[in-house]
């Protein structure tokens, strides 16, 4: 049995050492979960990368099942068996810690993705800033109502990076505008469904005192959309706005009912795996197209701790375009 | 069925008997005090569209629960008969079910058999191979969840035509068609149970199965079909909610089996079985609606909404408990 498994072993770094020149890289994408279309937009592009396709770099998702004890997990799984270089969408942003330590210690760079990590043994992170958006859809339905008037926020789950910092975005726009109140600011957890009963409750509260609606997602915001139209009101008489361009809110903007902003999971992915094949191989050249797409994201050799993935507002103009791009 | 045999008024008696209901009116009564817009017509319209769905759920599993069974499926079946009926009515170019939209009547049988089906697989493998409800419906939680994120490829159905929504945002002479279903649901349960052989057969086989295969029923069946019903109710919650927010969504009805279950208990019904009225189910699918809309209204941190209902259900099986020691 010994003499057996020698032999398998010398016959493994044989191959190995013959297939070394041109063998692909194997990277290993941890996500916090694949339930949403936000994640399966951004697997998708990660599949889709050029250097994926070429077969340069040898990919392998794994689903976290929004548990961050199951992240951690397939962490260990990637350690052991040797990934070069790992892409990390955490579900929680201390309890990834840990894991990026584990890859760290075993010498394998790890590139954050979409979602942050308190851990500054990130290779690089490759994520757009939620701040901001909070910022720009605020702006958004404040704008539209004139700064003044009222408004409802629909927050995401309490304590999730996200609705910390879309809410600390959302202040900021606010601050600006003092004649504006904030009627009530509830969480609806991203969900549609939750968000349609909480604006249903709001407009009995409330009536016509609402003017607008800032959605820290597109789910809850066309949940908003369905509560309005239920309760026989005119949509166009509100102010709404989401965040991630999600496609049924694309729809919606086409409808003219409410107003988007797209979060970028491709050029996310696509980014992040530029970084991290880069840390690898330090001769790589960035393949993705997103870097011509971004100029005011410069690639920098892969070098730099954070890339800032813009937000596109979606436009009557450019959202046929983009639902063009979901067929 | 037990009976109590108190001749005399006893208020303690009375609590017990229909604590239920005298909390849900005191509750009634203090948000209408308190809130000038709990008790307009448009709020309880509200309020009663609101509890339609978890209402409908919660009547399959008093079925179940009657039997002495649980159903732990429900919520994935919700989603899984939501993307499958969805899929058929959606206007989406990229549905993928081809040929479509179909008629909206042949969308919602398609999910009534797949809610049918479910239910079915559920109580031939309780009946048949003597699998303790518990197990097999966790099963199933699990495997409809995943069926859904397979069939519709954790995507969304959005779109959905005009003709298929009217059930979750039309309504007919000016009540919600989700209350005017519920309703339906409610009034055949009640028939059944309280008036037909086969409620009969239910209370037997809950309350004591060895005596009811004596006297001659088909334990086994009653158990299959309990569990068709509570599966086929599923399946017709689940389109409505499609049917509501206008997108079938993989992630519908997480958690929904919990309030439905919770309602069961909170209106009476004995986890032992054999003991317990759908009416009871009615009262507590509404404490739990009337509650959380109450809370809406007056602004209450959803959170407190959690807790309050956690205490209700463990104060009602409580009654339940002292009720059960005094038969």
């Amino acid at each position: 049995m010994r003499r057996l498994l020698t032999l398998a072993s010398t016959l493994a770094l044989a191959a190995g050492a013959a297939a070394a020149q041109d063998e692909p890289l194997r990277i290993g994408a941890a996500v916090y979960g694949l339930n949403a279309e936000f994640m399966q937009i951004w697997s998708a592009a990660l599949e889709e990368h050029p250097a994926v396709q070429e077969g340069i770099v040898d990919v392998t998702i794994f689903d976290g099942r929004y548990d961050a004890l199951v992240q951690q997990e397939q962490f260990e799984t990637m350690i052991t068996q040797g990934f070069d270089a790992i892409i990390f969408v955490p579900i929680d942003i201390e309890a990834g810690a840990a894991a990026v330590q584990a890859a760290h210690d075993a010498g394998i760079p790890v590139v954050g993705s979409n979602t942050r990590v308190n851990s500054d043994l990130l290779h690089s992170y490759v994520g757009s800033d939620d701040v901001m958006s909070g910022r720009m859809v605020a702006e958004y339905v404040l704008e539209q109502i004139g700064c003044e008037g009222n408004v409802v926020i629909l927050e995401g789950p309490i304590g999730q990076s996200a609705q910390i910092q879309r809410l600390e975005g959302n202040m900021q726009a606010l601050a600006e505008c003092p004649d504006v109140t904030v009627l009530e600011q509830q969480t609806a957890n991203w969900s549609r469904a939750e968000a349609q009963t909480l604006m249903e409750n709001w407009l009995t509260t409330h009536g016509d005192a609402i003017d607008g609606v800032i959605g820290q997602n597109d789910e809850m915001a066309l949940g908003a959309i369905e509560a309005i139209k239920g309760a026989g009101l005119n949509v166009e008489d509100f102010a709404i706005a989401g965040i991630d361009g999600i496609t049924d809110a694309l729809n919606a903007v086409k409808a003219g009912e409410m107003q988007s902003i797209l979060q970028d999971a491709r050029a996310q992915a696509q980014g992040a795996l530029d970084v991290a094949i880069k840390a690898v191989k330090p001769d790589y050249e960035p393949m993705s197209d997103i870097w011509e797409q971004y100029p005011e994201m410069p690639w920098n050799d892969g070098a730099d701790a954070e890339y800032n993935v813009p937000w596109t507002p979606v436009t009557e103009e450019n959202v046929d375009e983009l639902l063009a791009q979901r067929q | 069925m037990a009976v109590g045999t108190a001749r005399r008024i006893d208020t303690g008696e009375i609590m017990r008997r229909y604590g239920i209901l005298i909390a849900f009116l005191v509750l009634c009564v203090v948000l209408a005090v308190v809130n000038q817009n709990f008790l307009t017509t448009r709020n309880i319209l509200n309020v009663l569209r609101q509890t339609s769905i978890n209402g409908i759920l919660a009547i399959g599993m008093t079925f179940v629960i009657l039997a002495r069974g649980i159903d732990l499926s429900v919520g994935s079946i919700v989603a899984l008969a939501g993307v499958v009926s969805a899929s058929l009515a959606t206007m989406a170019t990229t549905a993928m079910v081809p040929g479509g939209p179909y008629p909206a009547a042949l969308a919602i049988l398609a999910g009534l058999a797949v809610g049918a089906a479910c239910g079915a697989v559920n109580g031939v493998i309780v009946a048949r191979f003597h699998v303790p409800s518990f197990v097999v419906t966790l099963g199933m939680l699990s495997a409809a969840r995943g069926l859904t994120l397979l069939y519709a490829g954790g995507r969304p159905v959005p779109n959905l035509t005009d003709s298929y929504r009217f059930m979750g945002n039309g309504s007919l002479w000016g009540i919600p068609m989700p209350v005017v279903i519920f309703a339906a649901v409610f009034l055949v349960a009640w028939w059944v149970l309280s008036q037909s052989r086969f409620g009969r057969q239910v209370y037997a086989v809950g309350g004591n199965p060895h005596a009811a295969r004596v006297s001659g029923i088909s334990v086994a069946s009653i158990r299959i079909w309990i569990f068709v019903i509570s599966g086929t109710l599923a399946g017709l919650g689940g389109m409505i909610l499609a049917a509501r927010t206008g997108s079938a969504l993989t992630q519908a009805g997480i958690a929904y089996e919990l309030d439905a279950i919770a309602a069961v208990v909170i209106g009476g019904t004995s986890l032992a079985g054999g003991v317990g009225r759908v009416t009871g189910t009615l009262i507590g699918a509404l404490l739990i609606g009337v509650m959380n809309n109450g809370l809406d209204l007056m602004g209450v941190q959803s959170y407190y909404q959690q807790v309050i209902k956690g205490v209700l259900i463990v104060a009602a099986v409580m009654l339940d408990q002292s009720r059960n020691r005094r038969d």
